[in-house]
């Protein structure tokens, strides 16, 4: 009787290692996504020194830190595309036949729905992006370097004092 | 070898194993992200956007602000410049939303077929059969109607253009309840129509005679915000004030209850009644001789309304009757409030404020202010017009005659004397059966308009977000059919309804408009929701030229054996609100029946006729039958049986349909009461209610003091437990930084329900329909306690807003074995959705019973989902849930202050529920803050403070302040 409860047991904990391993844990970032343009962090971060925020730019005052807007991309690849010898970045974004430019960005870091996270209060406080995102700057494509996973958050969170409630995050 | 597990590992890993897909929030969240082309500027993603509009949910008017996430409207509020809401709003305002996300919502254009089927056309298929209908009825005179609820003086004035420019007069304005009795008594007292403003905070003592002001009469969150300052007593000791009321009526509403004496009135008595105490005013010498009053006209009109007589038909007490009057004529303000279907009761109120001399003090009158043209056509004149063959098209929009209008009308058998029935709304009604076309309109949030409550407070409309569904504008369909039908091209000249409301406010304002031009006037307009400003309130007089004929009573129901008495239900109105399941799951307030209609029957009625409860009753009157479960209750006159308005629908959406009775298919028109005949029907039918019964069963859960003892200044000691005093085993908790807390003063609650609306749509919360409430899984986070005393010294019926107490102690947190009820140090009971396991263990504990658990996935037909707040979690079946005092808007207020590095400041967090409160019963705030409002609250009224069940030593958060009455044996 008591070996038959112990062996229940080993198979509930192997099933349950099992299914942690095999599971896609789809809450968790992607290393596996391309996007449908070639876009490279690592030339406009870094080799232009492009802030984080110019494009980002709701990071500082909203919940999301928001993709740029075409308008933003236009900005810079039509008007100055001559003066800094950029490429001229004219197919399909200045071609005026086209409808409104639909570009649908993948998304890399994805949050389960139980968890609330703000961009602007890390940002106020000084976190810089790299923190969670890693060296952005030297990526053409954008790959996680963290698990980000509710250790990874509370480790910085007490390392910084600041609130480690449930509801900092869960509500 | 056993295997050693820890307790924690092996609950870890289990739970991974079962749980991996099943956990809500585990599945692929949104895998795209989409920029804009060009942002707007005013459009943060993440962030809400804020719209002032105008509701027009019903007549009153009031201003609103829209919560838009991501160009979704996710939350309607109070708008805070408005003077008539003033930030509040009602539980039927907040369900607009489930209008506007109704899954039932005609998507499309349709026509109906041969077969009587409806199919799906384009706009321009539609558009050109109606414009063709109209260029050939424009050719005759008064071929085309148009039936729509009294609207905004825009859309009135582009009405107006349309149907002049189209050859006809017959604009029809039909509301099933549009205040004809009042109008017509205004008419005979003062010789015409005025506006009126009342202002009950300005009064010592009320009369109502059956005007419901809390929940459906005038300006429901209005009146209830200055019935909160009347009713609120201040100042203990012995020159403590506190406003007497007294309501006069068939039935116990809250309104009635929340009165300090409720008089159980035959429905024929209630204006004679009011006339004896005009006659007792009267008679001591009371009345206050003002100019244009004939003392001995009225004198001669009140004379056969003797107390006595009256008291022994009307059912109250002669003595009764005469102290009414002493307090009414003697109190330095009084008002009297007529909600009667009887114009008689109507007239008495008006003589009553007049001769006491308050009107210009507790009531004001404006003057109406009407755009110059024909005035509209009431519904038996289209009616007649249509059933002599007359009107060739007949365009119906946002109104519901065919289930509101009296039998006696035939409407239905005249409408389909008509070539071209056009309907335009949103969710297809018993109306919309009847006609050719269906045209889905945009719902007014979609929609540009303006309201005027009174002169004076010109609310503007705009569209708050883009349609839902395949509609267009009212005003455009009025606009386009202009241009294309109309034989004078130049009727309604705009592009589109934006620029005709606009043009209109041009014109209207021309002499308010500042040095700055009118785009500055507007745009002002648009941010603040309308434009507000003084108007000068007439100078009346009672008109002498009214003689004792004027006054009839209802001679009908005089000796009728049993009363029908209809009545508005508080959230379904006059069925409007049915297809909104909110409305149709916040439980009656008195009655606490959810999802049905029912028949109130006294006990001594319901013995004579030897029915039970939940039994099928059969009222048939010259004009129908209907058949409704009786709901036994001592909150009804004997003569009488109260049925609701608002259920009974055979169309109007999947929530509305095939649900309880209609009692407007037995009424006669304009009528809310009428003699019936009673006959037992086959069966039961259970009425379902979320509680269970209405006794405190000794624990005294809404605590009491009567006004002698207010006035005596003495704290009443707290009920004792038979158990042994606590003591602490714990630590105190500490809590560094807040700890939030809430007031809620029993006076100033008027039993509403707007709180239970507002939380439903801030916190996802589900609904679950009335099998699930029969089974006692209702999700309310915040519900209505009632409790109806029995004792003659104990006030008529309690109320008592119940919700988590977020207790310092609290009982829910020690036996949940996986802490997913935590302590927050802000003092919150935390429920971690993500943790939990669903025991229930906290739920059993929880002494306030305020959790709730998902049996079932929740579901909210498409598009209803549109409306979840995106800041809180939707939980899944499985998990516990309950208040969070709005957890995720004090997380937004600290980000908010810590991004601005300030500190939070009061009222900056305001949860939803006290945020909707017209009555402003509910403060919130931090109780380390001895400043804040809430805690000044506390101090101002030290002598009401108690906490709900305070000896089980649970230390709640919220404090209650106890309810003040005066002891029903003093009546």
């Amino acid at each position: 009787m008591k070996y038959g409860a112990i062996g229940v047991a080993v198979l509930i904990l192997i099933g349950g290692i099992s299914m942690a391993l095999l599971s896609q844990r789809p809450w968790l970032a992607r290393s596996d996504v391309v996007q449908p343009i070639p876009f490279s962090h690592r030339i406009h971060a870094g080799i232009r020194h492009i802030p984080c925020q110019y494009c980002h730019e709701y990071a500082r005052r909203s919940e999301n830190s928001g993709v740029p807007p075409i308008e933003r991309c236009v900005g810079c690849h039509a008007s100055l595309a001559q003066q800094f010898a950029l490429h001229p970045v004219d197919k399909p974004w200045i071609d005026h036949e086209q409808a409104a430019f639909d570009v649908r960005w993948n998304r890399v870091y994805t949050l389960p729905d139980f968890v609330r996270f703000y961009h602007s209060p890390h940002i106020h406080a000084g976190i810089a992006c790299q923190r969670c995102h890693g060296p952005v700057e030297t990526m053409d494509r954008v790959t996680p370097v963290y698990e980000i996973n509710m250790g990874f958050c509370l480790n910085c969170h007490t390392q910084r004092h600041v609130s480690i409630e449930c509801s900092t995050c869960h509500y | 070898m056993p295997v050693e597990v820890s307790r924690r590992s092996f609950l870890k890993l289990a739970a991974a194993s079962g749980a991996a897909a099943a956990v809500p929030g585990c599945k692929p969240a949104a895998r795209h992200l989409i920029p804009y082309v060009i942002p707007d500027d005013d459009v943060i993603p993440g962030t809400p956007a804020f719209f002032a509009s105008s509701c027009n949910e019903c007549a009153a008017g009031c201003g609103v602000v829209a919560r838009v996430r991501e160009g979704r409207v996710i939350k309607l509020e109070g708008n805070p410049v408005d003077p008539i809401s003033q930030g509040a709003s009602c539980a039927r305002g907040q369900a607009a939303l489930q209008g506007l996300y109704n899954p039932d919502r005609l998507q499309r254009p349709h026509r109906r077929g041969a077969d009587g089927l409806i199919n799906p056309i384009p706009w321009d298929a539609a558009m050109g059969q109606i414009n063709k209908a109209l260029r050939e009825a424009a050719a005759g005179s008064d071929q085309i109607a148009f039936i729509g609820p009294p609207m905004g003086p825009a859309h009135e004035w582009m009405v107006e253009q349309w149907i002049g420019a189209l050859n006809s007069r017959m604009r029809v304005a039909y509301a099933p309840l549009d205040g004809a009795q009042q109008r017509a008594a205004m008419q005979l007292c003062f010789g015409r129509e005025f506006v009126p403003a009342y202002h009950i905070d300005r009064a010592e003592v009320l009369l109502s005679l059956r005007a419901d002001f809390l929940e459906t009469w005038g300006s429901p969150v209005e009146l209830a915000r200055q019935y909160a300052v009347f009713h609120t007593p201040v100042n203990p000791g012995a020159n403590a004030k506190f406003g007497l009321a007294y309501y006069v009526g068939p039935r116990m509403s809250i309104t009635a209850a929340k009165c300090d004496y409720f008089l159980p009135c035959h429905p024929a008595y209630e204006a004679a009644v009011g006339l004896a105490i005009l006659r007792v005013i009267l008679d001591k010498g009371l009345a206050h001789p003002a100019p244009g009053l004939d003392m001995q006209a009225l004198r001669n009109l009140v004379a056969p309304f003797d107390p006595a007589a009256v008291a022994t038909k009307a059912g109250i007490r002669a003595e009764t009757i005469e102290k009414m009057a002493q307090q009414f004529g003697q109190a330095d303000g009084a008002v009297a409030l007529a909600g009667s279907d009887d114009e008689a009761a109507h007239v008495a109120a008006w003589l009553l404020n007049a001769a006491t001399g308050n009107l210009g003090k507790t009531v004001d009158l404006y003057e109406p202010e009407t755009p110059a043209g024909a005035p509209a056509q009431n519904l038996d004149v289209a009616v007649q017009a249509m059933h002599d063959g007359k009107i060739k098209v007949a365009l119906i929009a946002n109104t519901n005659p065919q289930f509101s209008a009296s039998p006696q009308v035939h409407f239905g058998e005249a409408l389909r004397k008509v070539p071209l029935v056009v309907w335009c709304g949103n969710v297809p009604d018993e109306t919309a059966q009847l006609a050719h076309l269906l045209l889905p309109v945009n719902h007014w949030v979609e929609d540009w308009g303006d309201t005027c409550a009174r002169p004076g407070v010109y609310g503007l409309r705009q569209p708050t977000m883009t349609r839902v569904v395949y509609s267009k504008p009212l005003g455009d369909i009025l606009i386009e059919t202009a241009r294309a039908a109309a034989p004078k091209a130049s009727a309604l000249p705009f592009e589109n309804t934006q620029d005709a409301v606009r043009a209109f406010w041009q014109q209207r304002f021309k002499n308010h408009v500042g040095a700055e031009g009118f785009d500055a006037f507007w745009d002002q307009a648009l941010r603040e929701g309308g434009y507000f400003t003084n108007v000068k309130p007439a100078a009346v007089k009672l008109q002498p030229a009214f003689s004792q004929s004027a006054i009839k009573l209802p001679e009908d129901l005089e000796g009728a054996e049993l009363i029908l008495n209809a009545f508005p239900h508080p959230y379904l109105y006059d069925g409007s609100g049915a297809d909104k399941p909110w409305l149709q799951e916040i439980a009656e307030p008195v009655s606490q029946i959810v999802w049905d209609s029912w028949a109130e029957v006294h006990p001594d009625t319901a013995k004579r006729l030897n029915v039970n409860k939940n039994d099928l009753i059969q009222l048939t009157s010259p004009l129908g039958t209907i058949e409704v479960p009786v709901h036994i209750t001592t909150g009804v006159h004997p003569a009488a049986i109260a049925v609701p308005i608002g259920q009974g629908h055979t169309s109007y959406g999947r929530y509305a349909r095939n649900r309880g009775a209609n009692p407007w298919a037995v009424l006669p028109p304009g009528r809310l009461t009428i003699a019936i005949k009673y006959n037992r029907g086959v069966g039961q039918r259970e009425l379902v209610s979320p509680v269970y019964t209405g006794d405190m069963y000794n624990r005294p859960i809404v605590e009491t003091m009567t006004l002698a003892e207010f006035q005596r200044g003495e704290k009443p000691q707290p009920w004792e437990e038979p158990y042994p005093s606590p003591s602490e085993l714990y630590q105190p908790v500490v809590y560094p930084k807040h700890e939030w807390g809430m007031t809620i003063d029993l006076n100033a609650c008027t039993g509403c329900g707007a709180c239970i609306a507002a939380c439903y749509a801030e916190n996802n919360v589900p609904f679950v329909g009335k099998e699930e409430v029969r089974r006692g899984h209702i999700m309310q986070w915040i519900r209505l306690e009632r409790y109806l005393p029995e004792t003659a010294d104990s006030p008529t019926l309690l109320t008592m807003p119940m919700l988590c107490q977020q207790c310092s102690h609290a009982p829910c947190e020690p036996v949940c074995p996986v802490f997913a009820a935590v302590h927050s140090n802000e003092g919150l009971n935390l429920q971690v959705y993500n943790r939990c396991i669903g025991t229930r263990y906290c739920e059993n504990n929880c002494p306030y019973k305020v959790r709730h658990f998902n049996w079932f996935k929740p579901a909210w037909p498409k598009p209803l989902n549109l409306q979840l707040n995106p800041d809180v979690t939707v939980r899944g079946a499985g998990v516990m849930e309950k208040c969070t005092f709005c957890v995720q808007r004090i997380r937004f207020g600290e980000i908010q202050a810590l991004t601005e590095n300030r500190n939070v400041r009061d009222g900056e967090i305001v949860p939803a529920c006290a945020e909707a409160c017209p009555s402003r019963a509910i403060t919130f705030g931090d109780m380390k803050d001895p400043d804040s409002a809430m805690m000044k609250r506390r101090r101002e009224h030290e002598i009401r403070v108690y906490k709900a069940l305070e000896p089980l030593n649970t230390l709640p958060a919220i404090t209650y302040l106890r309810q003040v009455y005066r002891p029903r044996g003093e009546v």
